[in-house]
């Protein structure tokens, strides 16, 4: 396996990895569309609160 | 500590609020923006060090509620006891905006009064004497403008050194019974007298309201029912033309030759590596993703100038221009909004719907709003425009104004599927003052989307582009596909049942349908599949394709010609949006009935559509009509067949929940 290989391999497991993290951190906090600007996230998650938990 | 941001709709409530957090929530210069309360804590620079949250509201005259949002502030600020209320004045118009002062300052809650859009007044010769409003308030009053900051730390220190205080109110309401209509108008007009009379001794204006303006007579044209259909077409086809075939493919060509280059240059450095790991990599992401990016530029313009339309009030005349039309096909006034809405994202555009009353009518609207091609179907529609029809500004403007048309056809059939008779309603809108757009907020705006944009292709886009290379690459035993047995692959066993389907259509093609499937995930995926499985980065270079003969070059490759593309691009704009814009459309339904029809009016709408524009299409151009006009036809019939069941349905249940007596038959048995 050469150098460039093993980059190539590294860059894209990292790549997807960071792609699918954001994705999960975005739901988790109430996001409908990823990306979507005003698309509205968990009320308690806009005063800095897990949307989980009660808001302060 | 809170402090509640309350005020009359357009005041500039969260611009301030924006200012004030260092949020971007979406804000427009016309009223009904904010549909429900939003809360983020003040920048430390405002708030001193202390932790206070702002909570803005959405606009409310009065502390009775008309509306849905105005319930949400009138009850917020009567149950959940903020610590201070800044009350934003529109400067313009004293008079209107004090009624709900008084009210607000009547709950005992310290008040602090920002007296917004000053510059406006400045300019328009009109002059408020501060000192004097404040002592008739009994509170603070400070000028601002929200956005350019001014006054905004004076405000804020005050609304926090004035917390837990208790405000006395300069005007008492009289402890009348509130059930009783005439005491509790008798009472109002009390209200207005007390106001009327605080605005004759502090203010004085060089316009009268009374008199007729510029603007005035601007808006006799601009909201004629006819001229101003006239013009919002023209305006909406300049928007489209300067974003999708003048200043947007000029950015863009700069832009994919930079992206072609630097996929030529990844699939170069892994020459000499394994070719499914050069396909994920330079087809798959740079490729896929590449090809989303590439319509950047379109998408920019497009929501530059449609930003710069909302902040010269443009928008708010094209409101009151629909809403008759609106109404007569069984909609209300205020659906109007969502639809302008909708051109952005089709998701805020189903959330504005909460701000109708009438609960068929909030259904039917979320279920029809998303018929607007929002910007995620912009780089579809550029791409086969730019493909197919030389880059043609009339594609766009057609897909709009189709997309119209189909919610009106829907809101007829919504009406008479539910057995709807005419209601009159209200929609009560202020027309903004024109003004100059500021080129800072449509720029800020455009970065906002342009940001947004770039986060779904480099999340959303670029995983579902490396799923697709793989199930691409692939086949059930997880072998490398050979070249030429592509419609081996997983990709193509799961697509293909669904491309017979399409057949009728004149797209029933294995790529196709999976690149139609994965639009559901986010629209802007059926371009980046297309990409993929067509391994046709260059395919976005519209310029290149201009050279080539337009559809000639893609046609050989994809098997469509420039009927079948039409109606191909169609079906990607009006069948179900993103499975995001249906969770929205779930969550202000709270109907699973109502889901469901919405889901299954939209896969039909972008199934006959298609049907129609392919087969009609082929008869014109080429004589004949085109292949599976049958099974097309049937599957038109069974959708009928349908449609009358459900609609059979929905009056025997309607029958059942009004009918005072069972039928004569029975009564006599």
């Amino acid at each position: 396996m050469n150098m460039a290989t093993v980059i190539a391999v590294i860059a894209l497991v990292l790549i997807i990895f960071l792609a699918v993290r954001y994705i999960y951190k975005e739901k988790k906090k109430g996001v409908r569309c990823i990306g979507c600007p005003y698309a509205g996230t968990c009320q308690k998650h806009q005063s800095g609160n897990s949307c989980d938990k009660p808001a302060v | 500590m809170r402090i509640a941001f309350a005020g009359n709709p357009n005041s500039g409530k969260t611009t301030m609020y924006n200012a004030l957090t260092g949020r971007s929530e979406k804000v427009g210069n016309w009223g009904g923006v904010t549909v429900g309360s939003k809360e983020y804590q003040l920048k430390k620079e405002y708030s001193g060090g202390q932790e206070v949250i702002a909570v803005d509201l959405p606009g409310a005259y009065s502390m009775s509620p008309f509306t849905p949002e105005e319930g949400i502030t009138s009850e917020y600020v009567r149950t959940a006891n903020p610590d201070a209320i800044v009350n934003i004045v529109d400067a313009t118009n004293l008079s209107r905006s004090l009624f709900f002062t008084t009210q607000l300052l009547e709950l005992g809650i310290p008040v602090v009064v920002a007296l917004n859009k000053s510059d406006i007044n400045d300019k328009e010769g009109t002059k408020i004497d501060v000192a004097k409003l404040s002592a008739k308030l009994n509170c603070p009053v400070f000028e601002t403008i929200s956005t350019e900051d001014k006054g905004l730390a004076d405000v804020i220190k005050t609304a926090i050194s004035l917390a837990g205080s208790t405000q006395k109110a300069p005007y008492t309401q009289a402890d009348i019974n509130l059930h009783d209509k005439a005491a509790v108008d008798a009472e109002d007009r009390k209200r207005y007298d007390f106001v009327n009379k605080i605005v004759a001794d502090v203010e004085k204006r060089q316009v009268l309201s009374a008199e007729t303006t510029k603007q005035d007579k601007i808006d006799t044209v601009l909201t004629n029912p006819i001229a101003g259909i006239l013009i919002f077409a023209l305006v909406m086809w300049f928007v489209f033309w300067v974003s999708q075939t003048w200043l947007g493919p000029l950015v863009a060509d700069w832009l994919v030759g930079w992206i072609e280059t630097f996929q030529g240059w990844v699939a170069g450095q892994l020459e000499n590596s394994p070719a499914i790991l050069s396909a994920l990599i330079a087809d798959g992401i740079v490729g896929g993703v590449g090809a989303v990016v590439g319509f950047l530029p379109l998408v920019m313009v497009m929501y530059f100038l449609i930003a710069l339309l909302e902040d010269c009030g443009y928008m708010a005349r094209v409101s009151a221009v629909m809403d008759p039309i609106f109404k007569r096909v069984g909609l209300s006034g205020k659906s109007v909004i969502p639809v302008v809405i909708g051109t952005g994202c089709g998701i805020p555009a189903i959330m504005a719907c909460r701000t109708i009353r009438d609960e068929r009518e909030r259904r039917a609207t979320s279920m029809l709003t998303t018929f607007i091609p929002c910007g995620a179907k912009i780089p579809v529609i550029a791409l086969f425009a730019g493909a197919f029809f030389n880059g043609a500004g009339w594609v766009s403007t057609l897909s709009y104004f189709f997309g119209l048309v189909l919610i009106f056809l829907g809101a007829l059939l919504i009406k008479g599927i539910t057995g709807y008779k005419y209601r009159k309603s209200f929609f009560i809108m202020e027309l903004p003052k024109y003004k100059a757009p500021s080129l800072k907020f449509a720029f800020r705006s455009m970065m906002e989307r342009a940001k947004a944009y770039i986060i779904k292709a480099g999340t959303i886009i670029l995983v579902c582009n490396t799923i697709v290379q793989i199930m691409q690459t692939f086949n059930w035993h997880f072998q490398v596909v050979e070249e030429g047995a592509e419609d081996t692959s997983i990709l193509a066993s799961i697509a293909s049942p669904f491309a017979v389907l399409l057949i009728p259509l004149g797209f029933g093609v294995w790529q196709l349908a999976a690149a139609a499937i994965t639009g559901f995930i986010a629209k802007e995926n059926v371009v980046g599949t297309l990409a993929v499985v067509y391994g046709l980065t260059a395919f976005i270079d519209t310029e290149e394709l201009a050279l080539t003969g337009g559809a000639n070059e893609v046609a050989m490759t994809m098997g469509l010609t420039s009927v079948t593309a039409l109606a191909y691009l169609f079906f990607n704009l009006y069948t179900p949006p993103c499975f995001a814009a249906i969770g929205a459309m779930n969550s202000e339904m709270k109907s699973k009935g109502w889901l469901w029809g919405a889901i299954g009016l939209q896969l039909g709408t972008g199934y006959t559509v298609a049907f129609l524009v392919n087969q009609v299409g082929t008869l014109i151009t080429e004589g004949h009509l085109a292949a599976g006009f049958v099974p097309g036809l049937i599957a038109e019939i069974c959708m009928v067949i349908a449609l009358v069941l459900i609609a059979k349905k929905v009056r025997a249940h309607f029958d059942e929940q009004y009918a005072l007596h069972k039928k004569t038959a029975n009564a006599a048995a």
